[in-house]
């Protein structure tokens, strides 16, 4: 998969048009495979652009920043990133009007062994949903499966569960990395910042990790596209997407098959419910 | 900087019996930021009241917690109380330690005694953190819904009809009336149902400020008490009800035949018909199930014979919208089905009718003349068998409650046959006899001396057929004896239930409904017509089986709450609502699409002060908001708060325990 | 109150935590208003006994409670909570049941994934007039958190654990 050059040309196009302001797309740190993400600003900077199956990170967090507020913003999306954008329009975070999106109907991209992601083998949605031109050939929609990491956990007992996950929780920093990398998180002052005294500040004591992992989770829950942009910024590399598919899962089985962002204008699995919602696990 | 005060009460012994006042107060003063602690008999008295007030002036106190019965039982009181004191009545808590300990740990009274501690404990937490809170005025529309036009719906239309506030009221069927017009005379008095009907059926018709809509149901309710708006769809009747004399040509006509409702299925009636002669209004309307221009387009013979032409057979529905203040719910009752009653023959026996068949046949208005017949041959019975409770007091086959009238109605069925067919004897089986009303036993008493009944204390076992009889066979409780009974007709007084639509009803209003059907009411004892809805009231059998004097006394209360609902132009609301605070919010809008009364919209606000770019923001209409926290719960900002139930405040309660 | 709260023990189930001999469990119970806090008022009425381990909370809808609520209250002070709210259909602000009832589900599965037994907290929806379920309710959560043992031991000398 490899459309450096359409996308260079592309982007040529759209500033010489006239029709962008900025564009968010991918480039080579020139000293290993990784990508970064590259904002550019006119056409002379286009041939930093490249894409291909390293071109991993979920462009779509920049629509929340300084950089691309209130411009015309050319970018690219894969099939997740792109149901990321679709929820972040439902939530009127971006215009479509301001937007020029690229979509590419994704192979799958690598992870840092340089076997195909987790999250790709898992996609339920390769093709981007939302695109002013689509590269390459859209292969469908997929067969949602159930993460294998955390059927494993869900294995174990309760007690080696707990105690796996006071270890991931320990080892939380609180940098909120997760939460400034993830595309849907985007509320000015997050909830758990705010001065109040409901809720904890920025403490870096295990029962704060759990606070402010929990809580986030489940603002995501029903939003969440399996970007793993979190995962990929954590500093403490901790398993942020177990969390996440386990409430994908939940939500799957139990709302009418619910996945987030696949249909314009549809909105997280907590903004709706449905009169034959599962009711048994209530006396 | 809090300074609190607690104030416990000791109930009389409600509290004082299981939980130790004393030592509560004592760890109450234990508590930081509490000030003042005090326990009195009953708090909710003046001079408990006048404790409060005195310890909030002179202990200067921020915030009181008054630990005593339910809050839904004196909060209002005690908020008063404060607010007399200057201090604003949002800033009470109160601890229930009544329903919640006192009254349900009475073998642990240590383990009584702790929780009502901890309970104070959470009230003072959240009392700390509650902020003052102003009411809301908000305009009220002064005018009243009445469902149904039985004769609860009809007194409570006149009564309010009365006070000059318009009324409208919808009725199902083509005519109001309801249960009551089908009656032949009524306990205790033996008045005519009709005579006593039908001048208040005309005075509703004829009355200024009642706009009658017969044929018609109520499709939606939407809004708040003073704010309604209600969507009513008129039925086709056919009839242009205007150009129509009711001359009756069209009825005479007609050649289809339908079993006639109003006689409970013992005559007919045609498709297009008018329910009863004394109907108000009293214009045909054409049965859409059951007329064959309608159906098969064949026939059209109403049309021909009518000489005003008011017979328009491309008539429609029709929805329209009223504004309204206030609803009055009068949707009357249904007769339960006797058919599980096997081994009484039911349905296989001709001559086993039910209560209301046999009103219908003594009925001077009736399908039999006024003289009861049989069924199975039309001769009129000498031996008719009475039997209560069918369906009634039954947890086996029928109905837990007892429907109160059967007793009452079955002394004045023994009375009117007497009257109508000399030479008859009735035999009433019965469990108990209830005539608790003015003048009832007497009444009964005069149904047994007048008529020589003979009343059975026994249950019927079972009913079998001899020749053209009916043996009715039970025991004579008195006696310690089997009897037999043989009858021309027997008589089932069968349970009354509410009106089958009542759940349906009840969720398009929004009210709650008990098991049976029944809608509820706020409080069993202290508010028996008002709905925990605000502005929805009930009157008649629509909450719970009742006479006629019980029905239009409550209909005339639900009239006096509706007129004190729109005493003023103003209405207060309760301000624990929501708001929004626009620095923290998104604009995501996914509180709108869970508020359930689409309180809240999108708006545009400047991001800064005096910027020319705009941001969206959620706003929440003050009016319209109930104050149910659904937007505040999935606000993921935190930028919604739900005024006494904020988020710190909730939290407060949790940790202190 | 905050600087108390805020270096707690992260109270994921330690199997190793004994309860001592007079331990009683610390039940949170979140009740929505127009349903089950009248119906629990009405248990009260009619003077049905039922164990003192739960602490009441009012809010007006089942809808109001924020899954963080629930989080907190095993966190800080509830070995357990009960969240009761009106049946479906029947909510007194018509559609708030129906929205809060998919949180519960997700926040209950994922507190179980993340190492708390299932048991910790439970739903149920009880109406005004249901004053013995009520009772039930309370008896079978009490029963449930005993047999799990606490969450907590740090706490208040003033309530016997």
């Amino acid at each position: 998969m490899d459309y450096t050059k359409q996308i260079q040309d592309i982007a040529a196009r759209l500033f010489s048009e006239g029709k962008i302001d900025v564009f968010v797309g991918y480039r080579s740190t020139g000293y290993d495979e990784n990508q970064v993400p590259v904002i550019i600003t006119d056409a002379g900077e286009v041939d930093k652009l490249v894409f291909n199956d390293r071109s991993v990170f979920n462009l779509v967090n920049y629509l929340k920043f300084e950089q691309t507020r209130n411009k015309r913003v050319g970018i690219v999306v894969k099939g997740c990133d792109s149901r990321a954008l679709n929820l972040l329009l439902t939530e009127s975070q971006v215009k479509r009007d301001n937007l020029y999106i690229i979509g590419i109907a994704c192979e799958g991209v690598l992870g840092e062994d340089g076997r195909k992601a987790q999250n790709c083998l898992e996609c339920v949605m390769p093709d981007a949903v939302v695109y002013d031109e689509l590269l390459g050939t859209p292969s469908g929609k997929r067969e949602y499966v159930v993460n294998a990491d955390i059927l494993e956990i869900a294995a174990k007992g309760l007690t080696e569960r707990a105690a796996y996950f006071e270890d991931v929780f320990s080892s939380c920093i609180r940098c909120n990395a997760c939460r400034h990398s993830c595309p849907l998180c985007y509320c000015a002052k997050c909830c758990i910042d705010q001065d109040s005294s409901a809720l904890y500040n920025g403490s870096n004591t295990e029962s704060s990790a759990f606070h402010a992992l929990m809580t986030w989770s489940l603002h995501l829950a029903g939003r969440c596209v399996d970007c793993r942009n979190c995962e990929k910024a954590c500093p403490s590399h901790l398993p942020l997407h177990l969390l996440h598919k386990q409430n994908e899962m939940v939500i799957y089985q139990n709302f009418q098959g619910h996945l987030s962002g696949l249909v314009p204008e549809e909105r997280g699995a907590f903004y709706k419910y449905s009169l034959s919602d599962p009711d048994d696990f209530i006396m | 900087m809090a300074r609190v005060g607690v104030f416990v009460c000791f109930c009389g012994a409600n509290i004082a019996d299981f939980v130790d006042v004393p030592a509560v107060v004592e760890e109450s003063k234990k508590i930081k930021d509490v000030k003042f602690a005090v326990h009195y008999k009953y708090m909710c008295s003046d001079p408990g009241q006048q404790i409060i007030k005195d310890a909030i002036v002179q202990n200067r106190l921020t915030s009181v917690v008054v630990a005593a019965c339910s809050p839904r039982m004196h909060e209002k009181t005690f908020r008063r109380a404060v607010a007399e004191a200057g201090l604003n009545p949002y800033l009470l808590e109160i601890a229930n330690i009544r329903e919640h300990s006192s009254w349900v740990h009475q073998k642990d009274k240590k383990s009584a005694t702790e929780k009502a501690a901890d309970l104070i404990r959470m009230a003072v937490a959240k009392s700390i953190a509650n902020e003052q809170l102003h009411a809301i005025s908000v305009p009220v529309t002064k005018r009243a819904l009445v469902i149904g036009g039985g004769i609860a719906g009809i007194q409570a239309a006149l009564d309010i009809a009365d006070a000059k506030i318009p009324v409208v009221l919808v009725e199902k069927s083509p005519s109001i009336g309801g249960r009551m017009a089908q009656l032949d005379e009524t306990f205790p008095t033996l008045d005519c149902s009709q005579c006593i009907l039908t001048p208040k059926m005309v005075d509703v018709a004829s009355h200024p400020y009642i706009e009658l809509i017969p044929y018609s149901e109520v499709m939606e309710l939407d809004g708040f008490v003073g704010n309604y708006k209600v969507k009513i769809k008129k039925k086709a009747s056919y009839v242009n009800f205007s150009t129509c004399t009711g001359c009756g040509a069209c009825q005479q006509k007609c050649p289809v035949k339908v079993p006639n409702e109003y006689n409970m299925g013992i005559d007919k009636r045609k498709a297009i018909y008018t329910p009863f002669p004394q109907a108000v209004p009293n214009k045909p309307v054409i049965d859409a199930n059951h007329c064959n221009m309608l159906l098969k387009g064949k026939c059209g013979i109403c049309a021909k014979v009518c000489e005003k032409g008011a017979i328009d057979y491309t008539m429609k529905d029709e929805i329209i919208e009223r504004e309204i203040g206030a609803v009055v719910v009068a949707t009357g009752y249904d007769l339960w089905d006797p058919k599980p009653y096997e081994e009484y023959g039911v349905g296989r026996f001709k001559d086993i009718i039910t209560s209301l068949e046999f009103e219908r046949m003594v009925s001077a208005n009736g399908p039999t003349g006024g003289v009861p017949v049989r069924p199975s041959d039309g001769k009129v019975p000498k031996t008719v068998v009475f039997i209560k409770c069918i369906g009634s007091r039954d947890e086996a086959k029928g109905i837990e409650y007892c429907s109160k009238i059967c007793c009452m109605y079955t002394a004045k069925h023994a009375i009117l046959l007497h009257h109508k067919v000399h030479d008859s004897h009735a035999y009433i089986f019965y469990m108990d006899i209830r005539a608790a009303g003015k003048g009832y036993e007497e009444f009964v008493k005069r149904a047994q001396v007048e008529t020589g009944a003979t009343y059975l204390r026994g249950r019927v076992s079972k009913i079998y057929r001899k020749d053209d009889k009916l043996i009715v066979r039970g025991e004579d409780g008195q006696l310690g004896q089997v009897v037999e009974v043989e009858a021309d007709l027997v008589v089932l007084a069968t349970a009354i239930i509410p009106n089958k639509d009542n759940p349906d009803l009840a969720r398009l209003l929004g009210v709650s409904y008990d098991k049976y059907g029944y809608m509820s009411e706020a409080h069993p004892k202290l508010r028996p017509v008002e709905t925990a809805k605000a502005g929805i009231f009930l009157a008649g059998c629509t909450q719970a089986p009742k006479d006629i004097p019980d029905t239009v006394s409550q209909a005339s209360a639900c009239a006096a709450k509706v007129c004190g609902l729109f005493s003023g132009d103003t209405m207060q609301k309760d301000p624990m609502i929501s708001t929004v605070n626009t620095d923290n919010c998104s604009g995501c809008q996914n509180c709108i699409k869970v508020c359930p009364y689409q309180a809240i919209t999108a708006e545009e606000i400047p991001v800064a002060r005096g910027s020319k770019e705009m941001r969206i923001v959620a706003k929440i209409n003050e009016g319209v908001c109930q104050g149910c926290g659904s937007c505040a719960a999935v606000c993921r900002s935190m930028a919604i708060s739900l005024a006494g139930f904020t988020d710190s405040q909730i939290i407060n309660e949790i940790v202190s325990i | 109150m905050d600087s108390e709260v805020k270096n707690k023990i992260v109270s994921i189930e330690k199997p190793q935590l004994e309860a001592p001999a007079d331990w009683q469990p610390v039940i949170i119970g979140i009740l929505c208003n127009w349903c089950s806090y009248a119906g629990s008022d009405l248990t009260g009425t009619s003077r049905i006994q039922y164990p003192p381990n739960i602490r009441i909370i009012r809010v007006p809808c089942s809808s109001r409670v924020d899954p963080w609520f629930l989080i907190k209250s095993l966190q800080t002070s509830a070995d357990g909570v009960l969240v009761s709210g009106c049946h479906p259909g029947d909510c007194h602000y018509i559609t708030g049941n129906y929205f809060a009832r998919r949180r519960f589900l997700v926040t209950k599965k994922l507190l179980n994934f993340v190492g708390y037994h299932e048991d910790r907290i439970q739903f149920s929806w009880v109406s005004a007039a249901e004053g013995p379920k009520f009772a039930k309710v309370v008896e079978k959560v009490t029963q449930d958190i005993r047999k799990l043992g606490p969450l907590h031991l740090n706490k208040k000398e003033n309530f016997n654990r």
